[in-house]
């Protein structure tokens, strides 16, 4: 297995929605790979900020935040050396694809709709999430622009991404639990006294 | 005549897209709270910092979320907040039972 999958994976498995054979063959592989143990542990903090405290208005204690974001930012930035020529051609094509879809959705909405009856942003919250906000280098990565502080003081003016779909953040914790909240009650009965599953890992 | 059937043939070819567009859209950002603010500004934060495959999903979690109806939605956030009190025993215990759960499923991803 390669790094640049099992990094894929990661993300599934820190949530636990990967298959059980996946995850036994990224636990293989990152056992031996120091690389992705430190991929792991940072992609399972950033997590744990999101479900853990999104909803509750508690604080990221200042240590964890700061460290926490120092390794990802070394780590991405460690990734970003590598694939500066690929991230670039990504970050070219799927914009163009992502503009073309909100040309197409602007186009209908204006045939379709009355010119006196206008919404505020046409391109809202679908035109987002289809193709969320790809124009920029992203993640953590950019060492143009560092990664936000999770404890930064609210913007007088939010950045388009949040305006565009401010319900998306609001709900973030939904919906990364998304499956499990759907199945939750199939899920709560479900019997483990058979010793089939695995160790939690 | 003619430029009516152009007129129809583009609007035929753009039905799914405006569609789409019509869906009721989220509240603008001057409607929420302040504490809604808040929490928002806190999770795009979180949400700049998580992959770019992972934010993707999420976008079309979004939208799944979206075009259920109000008393699923609601159902899903009764849920959570059910999820979010387990103490961390609780979570482990619910993690489990999901992977089991789950592996009896037939494959979705």
């Amino acid at each position: 297995m390669r790094c640049r999958r099992a990094q894929r994976w990661m993300v599934a498995a820190v949530d636990g929605e990967l298959a059980p054979r996946r995850r036994r063959t990224l636990e293989g592989h990152v056992a031996g790979c120091p690389e992705c143990r430190r991929e792991v542990a940072a992609t399972e903090a950033v997590l744990a900020g999101v479900t853990g405290l999104a909803r509750s208005g508690c604080e990221v204690p200042s240590h964890l935040e700061q460290a926490t974001l120092r390794r990802v930012r070394l780590l991405a930035a460690a990734e970003e050396e590598g694939s500066v020529a690929r991230r670039w051609w990504a970050g070219f094509r799927i914009p163009a694809l992502a503009f073309a879809t909100a040309a197409v959705a602007i186009v209908a909405v204006e045939l379709t709709r009355g010119a006196g009856d206008r919404r505020a942003a046409p391109s809202g919250p679908r035109a987002v999430a289809q193709a969320p906000a790809r124009d920029k280098p992203r993640v953590v990565a950019s060492r143009e622009r560092p990664a936000p502080k999770v404890a930064e003081s609210l913007p007088a003016e939010p950045p388009p991404e949040l305006a565009a779909a401010p319900d998306l953040f609001i709900e973030l914790p939904i919906l990364r639990n998304m499956e499990k909240l759907e199945h939750f009650e199939a899920i709560d009965t479900t019997t483990l006294d058979d010793g089939g599953e695995q160790s939690n890992g | 005549m003619k430029r009516l059937g152009i007129v129809l043939l583009l609007a035929a070819a753009l039905g799914g897209a405006a569609a789409l567009a019509q869906q009721p859209a989220g509240r603008p950002w001057q409607e929420l709270s302040p504490e809604e603010q808040r929490r928002a500004w806190e999770n795009y934060q979180r949400y700049q910092q998580l992959p770019e495959h992972k934010q993707r999903s999420l976008g079309e979690r979004y939208q799944r979320f979206r075009a259920l109806p109000p008393q699923e939605r609601e159902r899903l956030r009764q849920n959570y907040e059910t999820y979010r009190g387990f103490d961390p025993g609780q979570r482990q215990e619910f993690g489990q039972k999901y992977r089991r759960w789950k592996s009896g499923q037939p494959a979705s991803r």
